[in-house]
């Protein structure tokens, strides 16, 4: 249990050798629900690609279960990223499979199991995520709260150690988002995932997150727990939040241009 | 980590108690899966319970198992007992619906007569939408010619650089060792009737008429005909197209007026190209292979070869450019919602596109011998 989840050290992700992010120190221990937050193009989703396995860092050591996951044999690393599983923000759902094919295919290519306990389980994560009796239906012919709802019963259906979730809730009205929230919380109950979510909605990261890391200026600007954010005498970070704050309580960006 | 789950089973009379060693995890749940399908198919066994007193950790496949047994057994009438559960594993039985709706079966798969009836629907429909399109694109083409609007700065001339300028060197190659190869077939079977000199006429008729414009369509086809039903079914799938409409700009105007304009210019352009260069490659041959001098095979040329010949060639041209442009952009255009209507509106419009343009021919060759110009 010693071994943190994730650990990065001095890492730098970006394209073409230019850094979006510099020296960033984090460590996920098992169980947590961290929130990583920032403004768009502050980096977090280039960080998210590289936890999750797509990009490799510029610089630094990236560590996931105590294992360098760019530096193992790819055999190795598929390994590793088996144990891992990933909502993408457009829900990724294959347009040409049904719900239960879409969420039963990472069962049906990297286990053994009998096609009865597959469909057994494909039935019960999708009452897990409030898609009850859905089996049959075509990604297309779902709406956007749906099909984010479909992908994350895809992503957890190995029961991996970490989800990583980008902005799972984005779009999506109050109740819709509350459900996902609800779902998230769920999963590290009763199957101890520990959750990693990119996402903006204030209300969302007061539910769940344990923690929030807060990304801006080319590193990890600040973190801590959502009250302690906000009550940061650093000006950006105070800027952010009551920013947030403010069109949340008045009813959004209109008003702050018309004012 | 405890490696692997097993169980051992004690029977009480008519009910059995088996307890689980180990992780009930993936890797392990097929084969405990297969025992306990088995215990519960067994007439003496009338009650199953598990005991997790010496079990591991639970995964979903676990509590599939579990799950998958509760509702065998009691189909059968039988009981299932759940004993010294930790609070980890109640935690993940929970997960077990109560009363989760089975899975709705499929929606019923048409029968033969209804996949008929749907196809020919759908044809009438295809050939509106595509009736409404070639309306839309005339009107428009007709308001961007009397310049009452505009088209998008730089759309045409980049549209004709990208048609024109990937088709150059392949319809040239092309025409080139076609009428290379005609050149050496077509002598050794004229020379037999000592009507070697013929070669030229043969060549340059058939390449005029039939070759260049054929083989300029072919290659258009697979390259710019695809690349437009690619690109408009992209940018359905992404509702690009939509936005369009919504802010008022007509995406005829703006995606296909152009692409259509692009296609009329260059189709007979690289025809055109591909006669001369058909009739090159001809006359090469003619030369080095067949003694026959260049002045001889040009004066041939220009005796046999009319304007007329040349207009129903670029005419060719010209009709199988638009069955090019409108089946890519029709096809694109109707694409639905998924990656994989993209790659079929592509291939589509290849085989639509051939086929067509080899109806055309046949009837732009009938045509000619009743008119009597061949």
């Amino acid at each position: 249990m010693s071994t943190p989840l994730i650990e990065c050290r001095g890492v730098s992700v970006g394209y073409d050798h230019k850094p979006v992010l510099e020296n960033v120190d984090l460590t996920i221990e098992q169980g947590e629900i961290v929130a990583l937050l920032g403004g768009s193009g502050c980096g977090k989703s280039t960080l998210l690609r590289s936890l999750t396995g797509l990009l490799a860092p510029l610089a630094g050591e990236l560590l996931i279960l105590g294992q360098p996951l760019y530096d193992l044999p790819l055999d190795e690393r598929n390994q590793l990223l088996r144990r891992t599983g990933t909502a993408f923000q457009q829900d990724a759902l294959f347009g040409s499979m049904s719900l239960a094919d879409n969420v039963a295919l990472p069962l049906r290519e990297l286990t053994q199991l009998p096609e009865a306990v597959i469909a057994e389980m494909v039935r019960m994560r999708l009452f897990m995520v409030g898609l009850p009796g859905q089996e049959a239906k075509l990604p297309t012919s779902m709406s956007g709260g749906q099909r984010k709802r479909a992908a994350l019963a895809r992503a957890s259906i190995l029961d991996p150690v970490v989800m990583f979730c980008d902005e799972p809730s984005a779009g999506l009205d109050p109740a819709v988002a509350a459900t996902i929230d609800a779902t998230l919380l769920h999963f590290r109950s009763a199957l101890g995932i520990t959750l990693v979510v990119v996402t903006h909605e204030l209300e969302s990261i007061r539910t769940i997150a344990d923690r929030v890391v807060m990304f801006g200026r080319g590193s990890i600007m600040a973190g801590g727990t959502v009250d302690e954010l906000m009550a940061s005498k650093d000006p950006d970070v105070f800027n952010f939040f009551h920013r947030v704050a403010e069109q949340a309580d008045e009813g959004g960006a209109l008003e702050q241009l018309t004012r | 980590m405890a490696a692997g789950a097993t169980t051992t089973v004690e029977r009480k009379g008519r009910a059995a108690v088996v307890r689980i060693h180990g992780d009930l995890i993936v890797a392990t749940t097929k084969r405990v899966y297969g025992e306990l399908r088995t215990l519960g198919r067994r007439r003496d066994v009338r009650a199953i319970t598990l005991d997790f007193s010496d079990a591991g950790r639970l995964d979903s496949s676990g509590i599939a198992v579990v799950s998958l047994l509760a509702k065998q057994l009691e189909r059968a009438g039988k009981k299932l007992e759940l004993a010294e559960l930790a609070e980890h594993h109640k935690a993940a039985l929970d997960l077990m619906p109560k009363q989760a709706p089975e899975p709705e079966g499929a929606e019923k798969l048409p029968g033969p007569l209804e996949q008929i009836g749907a196809g020919v629907l759908e044809a009438g429909s295809g050939a509106r939408a595509l009736g409404a399109l070639i309306a839309e694109t005339v009107r428009q083409s007709i308001a961007v010619v009397t310049r009452r609007k505009r088209l998008p700065a730089g759309s045409l001339a980049h549209q004709v650089a990208t048609m024109g300028v990937d088709g150059l060197f392949i319809v040239g190659l092309l025409s080139f060792l076609l009428g290379m190869t005609m050149a050496f077939q077509g002598a050794v079977q004229l020379q037999r009737f000592g009507a070697g000199v013929f070669v030229a006429d043969m060549i340059s008729v058939s390449v005029v008429r039939e070759i260049a414009p054929l083989m300029t369509a072919i290659i258009l086809t697979g390259r710019t005909g695809a690349a437009i039903a690619a690109e408009l079914g992209t940018m359905r799938v992404r509702s690009e197209v939509d936005a369009l409409t919504t802010m008022g700009i007509n995406p005829v105007r703006f995606l296909i007026v152009p692409r259509i304009a692009a296609i009329t210019i260059v189709g007979p352009a690289l025809s055109l190209m591909g006669m001369f260069i058909g009739i090159g490659g001809g006359m090469l041959v003619a030369t080095i292979a067949l003694d026959m001098p260049p002045v001889m095979f040009w004066q041939r040329i220009t005796e046999r070869l009319t304007v007329l010949d040349f207009l129903h060639g670029l005419g060719k041209s010209l009709v199988f450019a638009w069955i090019i442009g409108f089946a890519g952009s029709h096809l694109g255009l109707r694409a639905g919602g998924d990656a994989m209507s993209v790659g079929h509106a592509t291939t589509r419009t290849v085989v639509v596109s051939i086929l067509f343009i080899i109806i055309v021919d046949a009837v732009f060759a009938t045509i000619a011998t009743f008119l009597r110009y061949t």
